[in-house]
């Protein structure tokens, strides 16, 4: 069974994540962070192998904690999808720069996530 | 000011359709004295820095709260709770995130995390006495109201 780490500060926003991607029928086990700090100690802990991203949180943020996994060698290839209310172009060129493998912007919709999940065959 | 208002106008019903379900109305937008006083329970903060410095703050009854926040979640609230609290800042969040891209051509923007101000007609305290606030009233439910407060000034 794949792992997917959902990382996002609102409770709500992470069921909903997690109930959006439900829906692709895609066998998985959720594991589950409130901010960048948590992420990373979830991925230390447990093999992760897809992880959705919020920006804005507090501690360390999305954009800063991709920026340090890919500094990581291990974490190189992982896909790092980026699931934010951050919709202006230069935020999604950042991420983009910054390693993330793909973007969907807040609200979700059952249509975005299987457009960006097909697309990384997972 | 107008230029500001569209988008956020476009992106809130946008969100409240997609995110939550509910089509909503935009009213004429006005300025607001910051002296008037509100009837509001709960109102969700977002700062805006970066090229611009404002805030982009959404307010509502406790009962409208409460009824968004059952939509979102599929559970019945009966009170202001830490879900609702949640609820009302990831909309306001979304609605700020989303506006930044009509807003690119003017503004590179750096929205803040949301903050949560509840209480029997709490006030906001608005950066200076300069900035000019302009209330965009929703419709929403046939007969229920928020408020979508918005203060965009160019930095220096």
């Amino acid at each position: 069974m794949k792992n997917v780490l959902v990382v996002d500060d609102s409770r709500i926003m992470r069921n909903i994540v997690k109930n959006t991607f439900t829906s692709l029928n895609i066998p998985c086990e959720f594991v589950e962070a409130a901010n960048g700090n948590e992420a990373l100690l979830q991925l230390s802990e447990k093999k992760i192998d897809l992880v959705l991203l919020d920006w804005n949180m507090p501690q360390l943020s999305g954009i800063d904690f991709l920026k340090k996994i890919r500094a990581m060698p291990q974490y190189a290839e992982l896909p790092v999808i980026m699931v934010t209310s951050e919709a202006a172009r230069y935020n999604v060129i950042e991420a983009l720069k910054s390693g993330a493998t793909d973007y969907i912007i807040k609200p979700v919709s059952e249509k975005s996530f299987k457009e960006k999940i097909n697309k990384i065959n997972f | 000011m107008e230029k500001y208002i569209h988008p956020f106008i476009e992106v809130c019903e946008n969100v409240f359709r997609d995110f939550i379900g509910a089509e909503l109305t935009a009213e004429r937008p006005f300025f607001v004295d910051k002296k008037d006083v509100h009837d509001w329970d709960i109102s969700a903060v977002i700062g805006l820095t970066g090229e611009a410095r404002g805030a982009v703050v959404i307010s509502m009854k406790k009962n409208l709260a409460l009824k968004v926040t059952d939509m979102l979640t599929e559970t019945e609230h009966k009170d202001i709770d830490d879900e609702v609290l949640d609820a009302i800042g990831e909309i306001v969040n979304i609605i700020a995130g989303n506006a930044k891209r009509g807003l690119e051509e003017m503004f590179r923007l750096v929205i803040s995390l949301p903050t949560i101000v509840r209480g029997v007609n709490h006030s906001i305290s608005w950066p200076n006495e300069q900035t000019r606030i302009i209330c965009i009233p929703f419709k929403i439910f046939d007969e229920e109201t928020f408020s979508l407060l918005l203060a965009i000034e160019a930095a220096n």
